[in-house]
């Protein structure tokens, strides 16, 4: 006899705690780790004596005068110009992710609303166009950007970044728009509407939720990438990802290497303000392109 | 307020075709019906004539205009949807606002259209609502009075009442058909459901596989059916339909015999008599079988008989006691009895009306 | 909707797309069918006082940057680049196979050539992590769908995180714990007993390392998916499964997993495309010596030292590309049946 759910197994529910919480120790531990060590000194949070000095930050007290030191944050943010980069992603995200929106609630919603075969294969195209590495585009992307002389600046980058997220978004929005019924843009054209009046006076107050959503995820694709910005930007309109990664050659050799740790931690902080605030959102979104498949 | 013209129109995709060359004249004010199972496509007609879908050939005439080419928005119509399409962000008093808002007409008068149309449906108390918290008769009401808060060529309905419940779809019913005739505009209304086709329609069209099967006025329809296909759709229960041989006025078929019917014509034929028409004898009679089920309405009882294949459903009144297995006799008379042709299923008229 | 507003609707993002994704395409292929040039050489008579004159070979830099600007795609080159030492490397496996130990020895010195190397760690990586980070998804969805609810909110939001990072951060997290010097380098070095053990010194370890970091950062996905999935089981059919007198194994075998393939096929989907494109854990972990990807060849020839080798990255790109659509055809076949079975009526 197998228990139902009116009478749980105790046994069971015990074990699955266990594991969540091993589970949780794993996905949360090394963020917890590195925040705490980004106040250290670098031979304290790489300790080649004893990992414990990480705790207690011997070497910190020893170097600073106290447990906690924020030198690595100083030398990341004002003595080499992170804060640039940091304004450049904001900016950069910001953009990416409302020009996104605009292009694919516009595109997504034709592609929702058409029943024609074309709409399919543009949709396959788009999936096939997701699928490909970023990487492969950069490498088309630079030959004609260098002779073109737009090679480095924001705008460019912004503007790729847009496009090489246009399947993903037209496929997260057209998804969105198919849950809503027909008959409202079709009650709305009756109505005296024209197709686009009835997409800005009825379907995008609708679909607000389902672009917020969206514009989630935009701004993730936009704030997580690495291949574009790193191979499009010149040194001085780097994003903070590629001026991590140019760090990691130069501030380590120099012995640094609290910088890069300071460095990282602070672009955490944008990602976790997020999942705290948008975490409804972002299980719904990623739910929802997987029922519609 | 307009006629409309539907000149040999025909909606296909790719090689599904879904209404085949409907021509239909609808006169200014008429409450036209067009009745059919689904996929039969009267709403894919409806939607043509609102302009929501393509016309692959034919004409469609609004009044003086043709209006194949013309956005719905122009076509000057308003459109009551089977979802109702509320707008889910806007109040009810928005939602009727919408058509007046969006077609310019001046602010000054938006009020007191709108308290018209909502007084006209009973919604005064809820226009501050969102159609969320209202219930499904009310919601239909608010898409009854954004039809209704202009004065457009011609209402289209599609199927408004399917999703109400019976007790509400009766009311509904009524209120539908007291606005037409207050407000004397030309109405298209589709549905599936033949008592709704037959209480509200001044005409109706009967469709199957995009085909129009008959149009005429409901009582004509249940009269004197075009084909086997609008017999047994119109009418509750649908009318007997039992196949066999017409010979010199007289049809033979294994379970029935008819004779005197004033029919010229030999060959295979359908033989077709509604429960209502036919009396229930204790004595002689032409059709005999032992009873197969028994359904008590209150006013009347109505039970199915089984002769070899067929299920022939017959009325008798509130008193009759009928069980299971009883054989029960009945008499079809010739001046009940429709013949249609075997293989085509049409109609086939009689020669001269039986005495 | 008819063709014209579906066209003014589409256009700005077709527009984009076609744009930087087609266009784009279209330059790789280009550009892989040339050859940078070669540095210009002259020859220049130099005579010392006393030595006498002595002709030596040197790079005119002035004639190099001429040509280079003359021609910026560089020279035809055909498919010269497709089929060189860098990329499919025909002649180099005619000779392995024509003078060969053995299978083993063949695949050891195939294993030596690049474009081979990233092959294989590429394809390992996609097969390895794709379905374990799904499983260990499952499994993690399946404990949370069975923990009071008052802890459910915290778990899904700490395991939101390894998810929603930065890829390179989130590596670089990682490779500073496992690190010889940091504290899970330690644990390690310290369960070994062997103080002198480095992950980064080990070619099997980084692959290791490099293969769960891949499950921890795909886990969230599946499990975020499957959890929702989890909840939208059908009640009725779980309660008509326990009154025929399933079991709790058998109603998940029989009820939950076939609810939740549909899902699976998603998921298994868009973490084969992210898996496939790996390119920042190597960097984060610094692993280029012992693991290298498709992704990370091309980066690495955009990023070389002496002139970027762009016809080398364009091969590397499209070569990636075809094998990539070799991938999505089961997927695209299915699609397409699907969509015809709709559209069929």
């Amino acid at each position: 006899m197998t228990s139902s759910p009116a009478r749980p197994n105790y046994t069971l529910t015990l074990i699955a705690t266990a594991f969540v919480l091993f589970w949780m120790v794993v996905a949360g531990f090394p963020f917890l780790w590195t925040t705490w060590g980004s106040f250290k000194v670098e031979a304290d949070f790489f300790s080649r004596a004893d990992w414990s000095n990480a705790l207690s930050g011997v070497n910190t007290i020893r170097q600073t005068g106290d447990a906690f030191t924020m030198d690595g944050y100083k030398g990341a943010w004002i003595l080499n110009d992170f804060w640039r980069a940091g304004l450049n992603t904001m900016l950069v995200t910001v953009v990416v992710t409302v020009l996104s929106l605009v292009l694919g609630t516009l595109g997504g919603y034709a592609l929702a609303r058409s029943g024609y075969r074309y709409a399919f294969w543009i949709l396959i195209l788009a999936l096939v166009f997701r699928a490909m590495p970023h990487i492969t585009l950069v490498s088309g992307y630079l030959v004609p950007f260098f002779q073109l002389n737009i090679w480095g600046t924001l705008p460019t980058a912004i503007i790729v970044l847009v496009a090489i997220n246009q399947p993903f978004t037209l496929w997260m929005l057209h998804s969105f728009f198919l849950s809503i019924p027909k008959d409202l843009d079709e009650s709305a054209m009756v109505d005296g509407c024209t197709r686009f009046q009835a997409f800005r006076e009825v379907i995008v107050p609708v679909m607000w939720p389902g672009i917020i959503t969206t514009g989630l995820f935009s701004f993730l694709l936009a704030y997580n990438d690495f291949a574009v910005t790193a191979m499009l930007l010149r040194q001085e309109n780097q994003t903070m990802i590629p001026k991590i990664a140019s760090f990691l050659g130069s501030i380590e050799s120099e012995g640094n290497v609290m910088f890069a740790v300071s460095s990282v931690v602070s672009a955490t902080v944008p990602l976790f303000i997020l999942v705290m605030f948008f975490q409804r959102q972002i299980v719904g979104g990623l739910t929802a392109g997987a029922v519609k498949g | 307020m307009a006629d409309i013209k539907l000149k040999g129109i025909t909606r296909r995709w790719n090689d599904f075709i879904g209404v085949d060359n409907l021509n239909l004249d609808i006169a200014d004010r008429e409450f036209l019906v067009l009745l059919g199972p689904s996929g039969c496509g009267k709403s894919t007609t409806m939607r043509m004539i609102a302009g929501l879908e393509e016309v692959s050939s034919g004409e469609i005439w609004l009044g003086e205009r043709m209006v194949n080419n013309l956005e719905p928005k122009d076509r000057d119509i308003s459109m009551v949807f089977q979802s109702y399409g509320l707008y889910p962000t806007m109040s009810v008093y928005e939602n009727i606002r919408f058509p007046l808002r969006i077609r310019k007409v001046p602010a000054s008068e938006h009020k007191e259209r709108v308290l018209r149309a909502a007084e006209m449906v009973e919604l005064t108390q809820f226009l501050d609502r969102r159609p969320a918290a209202l219930s499904g008769g009310q919601r239909q009401r608010v898409a009854l009075a954004r039809a209704i808060v202009r004065a457009p060529n011609a209402f289209l309905m599609d199927e408004p009442l399917s999703n109400l419940d019976a007790k509400l779809r009766v009311s509904t019913r009524a209120q539908i058909a007291n606005l037409h005739h207050e407000l004397k505009t030309t109405t298209v209304y589709v549905t599936h459901d033949q008592v709704e086709a037959m209480t509200l329609a001044d005409r109706v069209v009967v469709m199957k596989n995009g085909i129009a099967q008959q149009i005429a006025p409901p009582m004509d329809i249940y009269n004197k059916p075009a084909n086997t296909f609008v017999a047994s759709f119109i009418g509750a229960p649908a009318m007997n339909l039992i196949e066999g041989h017409l010979e010199a006025g007289t049809f033979t078929s294994p379970v029935l015999t008819v004779s005197g019917l004033p029919h010229r014509h030999s060959g295979p034929v359908t033989l077709g008599f509604r429960a209502e028409d036919v009396a229930v004898v204790s004595e002689g009679g032409n059709l005999a079988a032992p009873v197969y089920s028994v359904e008590r309405l209150g006013d009347s009882t109505m039970f199915a008989i089984r002769a070899k294949d067929d299920l022939i459903s017959l009325k008798a009144d509130k008193a009759a006691s009928l069980a299971i297995g009883d054989v029960v006799r009945a008499a079809v008379t010739a001046k009940v009895s429709h013949i249609f042709d075997g293989t085509t299923g049409q109609r086939i008229e009689p020669l001269l009306i039986p005495a | 909707m008819p063709h014209k507003a579906f066209a003014w609707f589409i256009l700005p993002s077709a527009l984009a797309m076609i744009l930087f994704i087609a266009l784009p395409l279209v330059s790789i292929v280009v550009q892989s069918l040339y050859i940078e040039h070669p540095q210009v050489l002259t020859q220049v008579e130099s005579c010392s006082p006393f030595g006498g004159c002595t002709m030596e070979t040197r790079v005119d830099a002035a004639a190099t940057a001429a040509l280079r600007d003359a021609q910026p795609l560089g020279r035809f080159n055909g498919l010269g680049t497709y089929f060189n030492r860098s990329h499919l490397a025909t002649r180099e496996i005619a000779t392995i196979l024509k003078d060969t130990d053995g299978i083993a020895d063949s695949l050891r010195r195939i294993y030596q050539l690049p474009f081979y190397r990233a092959l294989l760690f590429t394809l390992c990586y996609t097969a390895v992590v794709t379905p374990l980070g799904m499983l260990a998804g499952f499994w993690i969805a399946l404990a949370v769908n069975r923990i009071p609810a008052v802890l459910k909110g915290p778990v899904i939001f700490v395991s939101l995180l390894p998810m929603i990072i930065t890829p390179l951060i989130g590596s670089l997290v990682i490779y500073w714990m496992v690190n010889s010097r940091g504290i899970l380098g330690n644990l390690l070095q310290w369960v070994t007993q062997d103080p002198t053990l480095s992950i980064a010194a080990s070619g099997p370890l980084t692959w290791l390392t490099l293969f769960l970091y891949g499950i921890w950062i795909a886990a969230p996905f599946s499990f975020v998916v499957f959890y929702a999935g989890l909840q939208t089981v059908p009640q009725d059919t779980l309660e008509s499964a326990m009154i025929d007198g399933a079991n709790r194994w058998e109603r998940v075998r029989f009820v939950i997993i076939p609810h939740l393939v549909p899902l699976a096929t998603f998921v298994a989907l868009v973490q084969l495309m992210d898996n496939f494109r790996v390119l920042e854990p190597i960097i984060g972990f610094n692993a280029q010596a012992s693991a290298t990807s498709l992704s990370f060849s091309i980066y690495n020839d955009l990023q070389a030292e002496n002139g970027q080798l762009f016809a080398s990255a364009a091969a590397t790109s499209l070569l990636t590309i075809a094998l990539l659509i070799v991938l999505l055809f089961p997927v695209l076949i299915r699609t397409w049946r699907d969509f015809s079975r709709k559209s069929a009526h």
